[in-house]
């Protein structure tokens, strides 16, 4: 057993034991069959409530949420989709802790993904010994999301090759899945009460328009758009930057204004015609943000500059891209030089700190 | 007794049911409104029996105001019940075109909108993505909704209201006191917007004299019909309740009939637009919607409980923005077509209409008088010979209502810009609903036809760039307008002297040179204002020309036309001129052999002292670098010398045969656009004098007419290549 003090991210029934805990435990209203929360809990696990302390983790439009979850009450999947960095991943973690009390029946799709990694596979040397029995069989999420009655999350579904993606339809469909090799009653799971798959897919690699319309047809979409507002990012981004570098042993907090001009320089470049092609999302930011501090600590054992926001932006913010190492350097010479304010001026003071 | 106050959201159906039950329990002597105070004494007006949504328009030369009402409005609604049990009904606020409405354009938005901070607060409180939401949240799918004052007064609470809210409360107040005061022992209900109401609970004690109505020099109220589409349409600080057609439906059949109602219709509207919707996904939305508002804790279905199942249960792809209802926002281009029709269906497309008894303001009355008189209001085409003094007058009516921007009177035909002189003009008329609306709008521009047409054009030119005052010249005078056009003409000329926009120089020169030489109709022809504007505009564009410097660069198809806008001034415009034509030529000469001007230029310049007599050594053709752009220029100003120079052609021909295929292809766009300025039949005449040249005899039509797939000469080309290179690398070439 690991302990939870040294994982480096423990999963969020873990982070958020207590409140779990206590949603729980005050927890009045009918729940849906198989569920750990009422749906009104559920909610406010995510969305946070002030009065009974439990905090707010997700920032997104809250009918959002209250859509997921009337979702995965019902027999449909549910799929987030969106742009990368614009925490789906965060809300199906949340959701499934929340739902189920468990976060890490996670398959993670990609281009090798097999129906290996989805369903099941064999401990080979009990499969030689004894031949195929339920004690050689190496269940994989989804067959334990529906033996136990579980939400299980799988990752970039649209990455994983298509014949792939369509091994889910009879499981979502028929709720149940055949274990060919196993006979009699083993031979078929069945899905339990609480059973349901929360998928997510981002827009920028391969989107959901090639997924086949039968399984498009058992999920409800979610889009997840980037933050509307710059006050709920830039409050988002300064105490997830300072979460990450409290961990990482820096002392200072970042400062306000450089993460004011960071924030502002990202949401300029997320939109409008100077948009740039690599994705700049709020968690990109704060990736920026705890690099410029991580700098300022451990190079000058101060705290991170306007400055170093112009080194750590060519790295992260222009990768590889020639045309966005432009934009970026044509947005700091001709915006940051016309905004009012210190910062902006070191920033554009910064300018030539770009490469190239 | 004292007053009652009832604080309201406007267009909200739930407060319009608390107004009614208020005024029914109290039987008051008074029942006060938010509405404009200068309409009070013709408050019958609005109880002719109008089809509803109507808005009270008011205007002064300031600004224009609406107040608009539907079935569902607390204001409408306190109205008609004060009148069914007797008591005197008076609008208390101050008129539209108090300084206090100087930014407003919809009297009933949100006024707490505008302070945003603890609606805000609220939102994160309860959880909802937006006030709307709150709102529906709140009051609207209840019963019987709970704690609206409680609500409005946390509003206000920490907000300061601004300047203009405070003196419209100040006013408010003086109505509330007097009121109170002459009522006596009976209540007075007071029903306002309610972020007004605790500042108005604030000041019951002062002076009870009846206020004055705030006199005002130029400006009136009339009544207009409304549109739910209208309604909707408000967004920002003007944006008040959204979604008209669906809460017409929730006033008029209740919350859970409404929310049936909406899922049908959007699934009607996809239906109608070939998008699929099947009966499962309808049950899904239904399961969704009332899940949804199981977990929102609602009595009733509200508003964005079924938006959100239908979201869920009909979209199966990424969205490329919110849903609007989740942001307050509106739609933005290229939305998901279910996105659209539910917002669409919820829109509505109720469309009001006006007691035919209303009164309206005298400009309606002499348009309708104009049409009838002038045959112009029946619906069909109408063909009209300027040159006929009959025809001219309607003609001019109908270029002031279209400058108005009146619906349902469309030219398909007729004289523009610049071009050859037209006497003929050909309408299309169609009677719409939104006419007797646009009408009284445009009242707050004059009471005549005439003159409300003038103030539109003058107000347009007051900030038109030079571009746009030469359309606004032809518009004053297509419509006969004498006055104005004088001082349009001035600021041309201003303009014209010092402006650096080649382009622009060349549209206002040739659509003037146009009006100056051709105008007779319009009685503009040799006008010495025009003719001045001509001559400061000719010597600008040789001012331009000369300064021109750049290497080589596309031809440029707008100061080409600058360029042919001088050699008619010249030619035709001769009287006008101040400048001599020796001069004119002696710029062109300059400029074509000025190798640091750009080719289409110098081939423009070269075209221009052509055709003012000084004929051009055509052996010199062979020295130009970017034929293509060279030739653009040239024949944009000296078609008509080119025809008739078969030594040039034959130059031509020798030229564009010796390219080799890059070259050709380099050149191939400039020579198209070159070729362009002549139309078929001189395109003939070049290929007759090109084979000519040749010595070939032959059908000219055969050589300009292709009548095979370009495509597949191109295939057929590119096969020879091939081969060509086979027998190359074969040794057999």
């Amino acid at each position: 057993m690991t302990s939870t003090q040294t994982m480096q991210r423990p999963p969020a029934e873990v982070r958020y034991a207590d409140e779990l805990a206590r949603l729980r435990d005050a927890d009045t209203a009918p729940k849906p069959p198989g569920w750990a929360l009422s749906l009104a809990s559920a909610r406010k696990f995510v969305v946070g409530d002030e009065k009974s302390g439990i905090s707010k983790k997700f920032v997104g439009d809250p009918s959002l949420v209250d859509r997921a979850l009337v979702t995965l009450a019902t027999s449909r999947g549910l799929m987030l989709v969106g742009e990368p960095g614009t925490a789906k991943s965060l809300l199906s973690e949340l959701i499934a802790a929340a739902v189920c009390g468990e976060s890490t029946l996670t398959i993670q799709g990609g281009a090798a993904t097999t129906e290996d990694q989805i369903k099941y596979s064999w401990n080979y040397a009990l499969l030689v010994a004894e031949g195929p029995s339920p004690r050689s069989l190496v269940p994989a999420p989804m067959l334990r999301g529906m033996a136990e009655g579980k939400i299980v999350r799988f990752e970039e579904i649209t990455r994983c090759p298509l014949e792939v993606q369509d091994c889910m339809l009879s499981m979502l469909s028929d709720r149940v899945m055949a274990i060919g090799e196993l006979n009699g009653p083993d031979g078929m799971v069945f899905a339990q009460d609480g059973f349901n798959v929360i998928a997510t897919a981002n827009t920028r690699d391969r989107g959901v328009n090639e997924m086949s319309a039968a399984l498009k047809r058992r999920f409800n979409f979610e889009t997840v758009f980037p933050i509307a507002d710059f006050d709920t990012e830039l409050a988002l981004v300064e105490q997830e930057a300072a979460k990450l570098l409290e961990r990482s042993g820096v002392e200072l907090a970042p400062r306000r204004d450089v993460l004011e001009v960071l924030v502002r320089t990202f949401r300029d470049l997320r939109e409008g015609s100077d948009r740039l092609t690599t994705v700049m999302s709020t968690a990109e930011a704060v990736s920026v943000a705890h690099a410029v501090g991580l700098r300022g600590w451990f190079l000058r054992g101060e705290v991170g500059s306007a400055a170093d926001v112009v080194e750590c932006l060519a790295g992260t913010a222009a990768k590889d891209n020639a045309e966005d190492l432009a934009r970026l350097r044509r947005y700091l010479e001709q915006h940051a030089a016309r905004r009012k304010g210190a910062q902006w001026q070191e920033l554009h003071r910064a300018r030539h700190l770009l490469p190239g | 007794m004292g007053a009652v106050f009832v604080g309201v959201r406007h267009h909200s159906p739930a407060c319009a049911r608390l107004v009614a039950a208020t005024i029914e329990e109290q039987q008051p002597a008074y029942v006060l409104v938010e509405g404009p105070a200068d309409f009070n004494e013709r408050i019958d007006e609005l109880l002719l029996g109008h089809e509803l949504p109507v808005a009270l328009f008011s205007y002064s030369d300031q600004h224009a105001s609406w107040s608009p009402f539907c079935d569902y409005s607390p204001e409408w609604v306190a109205i008609i019940e004060a009148r069914r049990c007797g008591a005197e009904v008076r609008f208390i606020d101050l008129p539209a075109w108090h300084e206090a409405f100087r930014d407003v354009s919809n009297r009933y938005a949100d006024a707490e909108l505008r302070y945003t901070e603890v609606v805000d607060r609220l939102c994160v409180e309860f959880s909802v993505d937006n006030v709307d939401v709150l709102w529906d949240h709140l009051f609207e799918c209840e019963t019987d909704p709970v704690g609206m004052a409680e609500y409005f007064d946390l509003l206000r609470g920490t907000a300061d209201a601004d300047e203009g809210d405070s003196a419209r409360e100040e006013y408010m107040a003086r109505w509330v006191r007097a009121a109170v005061a002459d009522a006596g022992d009976r209540p007075v209900v007071v029903i306002t917007g309610g972020f007004h109401t605790a500042a108005l609970k604030a000041k019951l004690d002062g002076g009870t004299e009846w206020p004055e109505v705030p006199e005002r020099e130029r400006g009136a109220s009339y009544l207009v019909p409304y549109s739910h589409a209208r309604l909707d349409a408000f967004t920002g600080y003007q944006s008040g309740m959204p979604s008209p057609g669906y809460y017409q439906q929730v006033w008029e059949n209740g919350a859970q009939r409404a929310a049936d109602w909406l899922v049908e219709s959007v699934a009607t509207r996809l239906r109608e637009r070939q998008q699929p919707v099947s009966t499962a996904d309808l049950i899904a939305a239904h399961t969704q919607a009332g899940a949804l508002a199981r977990l929102r804790g609602h009595e009733n279905l509200a508003r964005t409980d079924v938006l959100d199942g239908l979201t869920s249960a009909l979209i199966s792809e990424d969205l490329t923005q919110p849903p609007p209802w989740t942001r307050r926002g509106t739609l933005q281009p290229g939305a998901h077509p279910a996105l659209a029709e539910m917002l669409g269906a919820l829109r509505g497309d109720k469309v009001g209409r006006l007691h035919p008894g209303t009164p309206a303001p005298p400009l309606v009355n002499a348009v309708q008088e104009l049409l009838r008189t002038h045959g112009l209001d029946q619906e069909g085409k109408v063909a009209l010979d300027l040159t006929d003094a009959e025809a001219l007058g309607r003609s001019r009516i109908l270029h002031r209502l279209r400058v108005l921007r009146i619906p349902g009177f469309t030219r398909t035909s007729g004289p523009t810009e610049g071009a050859q002189p037209r006497l003929d003009e050909q309408w299309t008329l169609r009677p719409v609903e939104e006419r007797l609306a646009a009408l009284i709008e445009a009242a707050e521009n004059g009471a005549t036809l005439e003159e409300a047409a003038g103030a539109v054009l003058e107000r347009r030119s007051r900030h038109a760039q030079l571009e746009e005052l030469a359309g606004i010249l032809f518009d004053a005078v297509l419509c006969g307008i004498s006055t104005l056009s004088g001082r349009v003409k001035q600021s041309l000329n201003e303009g014209v002297k010092d402006t650096g926009d080649l382009a622009a120089l060349g549209k206002v020169l040739s659509g003037v040179l146009g009006l100056w030489r051709h105008d007779r109709l319009f009685g503009t022809r040799r006008d010495p204002l025009l003719g001045s504007v001509i001559d400061v505009g000719t010597a600008r564009v040789l001012w331009l020309v000369e300064g021109l410097h750049g290497g080589p660069a596309p031809a440029d198809p707008n100061r080409l036309k600058a360029m042919a806008a001088a050699r008619d001034a010249v030619l035709h415009a001769k009287s006008a001129l101040s400048l001599d034509v020796v001069d004119v030529t002696g710029v062109a000469t300059r400029v074509s052999n000025d190798v640091q001007a750009p080719p289409d230029l110098r081939g423009a310049a070269l075209g221009l002292a052509w055709a003012l007599g000084s004929k051009p050594d055509v052996r010199k053709v062979r020295t130009i670098e970017a034929l293509g752009d060279w030739l653009a220029g040239l024949f944009a100003v000296a078609r008509e010398e080119v025809l008739a120079s078969p030594d040039l052609v034959g130059v031509l021909d020798e030229l564009v045969s010796a390219m080799d295929e890059d070259e050709f292809l380099v050149a191939l766009p400039a020579l198209r656009l070159a070729f362009s300025y002549f139309p078929p039949r001189e395109r003939e005449t070049i290929a007759a004098t090109v084979l000519a040249h040749r010595g070939v005899e032959g059908s000219t039509r055969n050589v300009t007419r292709l009548t095979v797939d370009p495509v597949a000469v191109a295939e057929a080309m590119a096969i020879e290549k091939r081969v060509d290179a086979l027998l190359v690398k074969g040794g057999l070439a």
